[in-house]
């Protein structure tokens, strides 16, 4: 939701970054709105060139495969890619089984064990509530 | 970076909600890499067409004025515009008095109560914090 220095990357980091949560947003099947959305959020956060953005798009029927994105991946940037992929699986509701399965593969690249990613989907959690907080009080 | 109601409006409203915004990240005639990313992130929540896409950016260079903006804006885009200049307001860490009597002016078009901007700003800080935590999970997530 806030800035978080992504745009401070270089744009291969920021494209494996993308393709990642491409990954994940599909892993339960086509890509629905409201994740096509986060993702186009997530790469104006990283602010993303228009024409990579483009070759995102791309993967949206056929994303790159998950092993591949991960490779070679750095733990601290593979923790930030986690967190940001729990944001994503999470958004069309419950996280599906073949998420869960994506971000534990990127949990072990990134060294975080598994009630470490518990954690981290309880923060997921608390955001959405802080989030909706924000419409109550746009009521009239 | 929740899930959001803005990509469901119709392209019009999302149009004159992603305007509004492009009017206060010009309003203090600074445009921070901090509020930029906000700004591009909010667009991508829209789901604006590539064409829509360059007129917004076009209108960060030549902003219209609040009220060019406010004609266009009603109901539940506006409340939501309102919500995310609030964020993007306070991108850059303050909110300065140009950006807080244009957020108040938005909030009365919308007839929204008194204390709305308050309390949005307060959420934010909130959300800055819930932010924080997750950096902070991050730092504590080496094995």
């Amino acid at each position: 939701m806030f800035p978080d220095g992504m745009i401070h990357r270089s744009s291969q980091d920021r494209m494996r970054y993308a393709q990642v949560l491409v990954y994940i947003a599909a892993a339960d099947g086509a890509l629905v709105r409201e994740e096509i959305a986060m993702i186009e959020a997530m790469m104006g956060k990283a602010m993303m060139h228009p024409e990579s953005r483009i070759t995102v798009r791309s993967g949206f029927e056929q994303p790159i495969p998950l092993e591949q994105s991960l490779a070679d991946l750095e733990p601290e940037f593979a923790q930030i890619m986690l967190r940001d992929a729990a944001l994503v699986a999470a958004v069309d509701g419950a996280y599906d089984r073949k998420e869960l399965t994506a971000l534990r593969k990127i949990a072990k690249v990134a060294k975080v064990s598994p009630n470490q990613l518990s954690d981290l989907l309880d923060w997921v959690v608390e955001g959405w509530n802080w989030f909706e907080k924000g419409t109550d009080i746009l009521v009239k | 970076m929740l899930p959001d109601t803005i990509h469901k409006l119709p392209r019009e409203e999302r149009f004159a909600y992603a305007r509004l915004l492009a009017y206060m990240a010009r309003i203090d005639n600074e445009l921070t890499v901090d509020e930029m990313a906000m700004f591009e992130q909010r667009l991508g929540t829209a789901l604006l067409s590539p064409g829509q896409r360059e007129s917004i950016r076009a209108a960060l260079k030549n902003p219209p004025s609040l009220e060019e903006c406010l004609e266009e804006l009603s109901g539940e885009a506006g409340r939501l515009a309102l919500r995310d200049a609030v964020m993007m307001a306070a991108a850059d860490g303050t909110v300065d008095e140009d950006e807080r009597d244009a957020l108040e002016d938005i909030s009365e078009h919308l007839g929204l109560k008194e204390e709305a901007v308050e309390q949005l700003l307060n959420w934010t800080v909130k959300g800055y914090k819930w932010m924080k935590e997750g950096y902070e999970l991050l730092d504590t997530l080496e094995e």
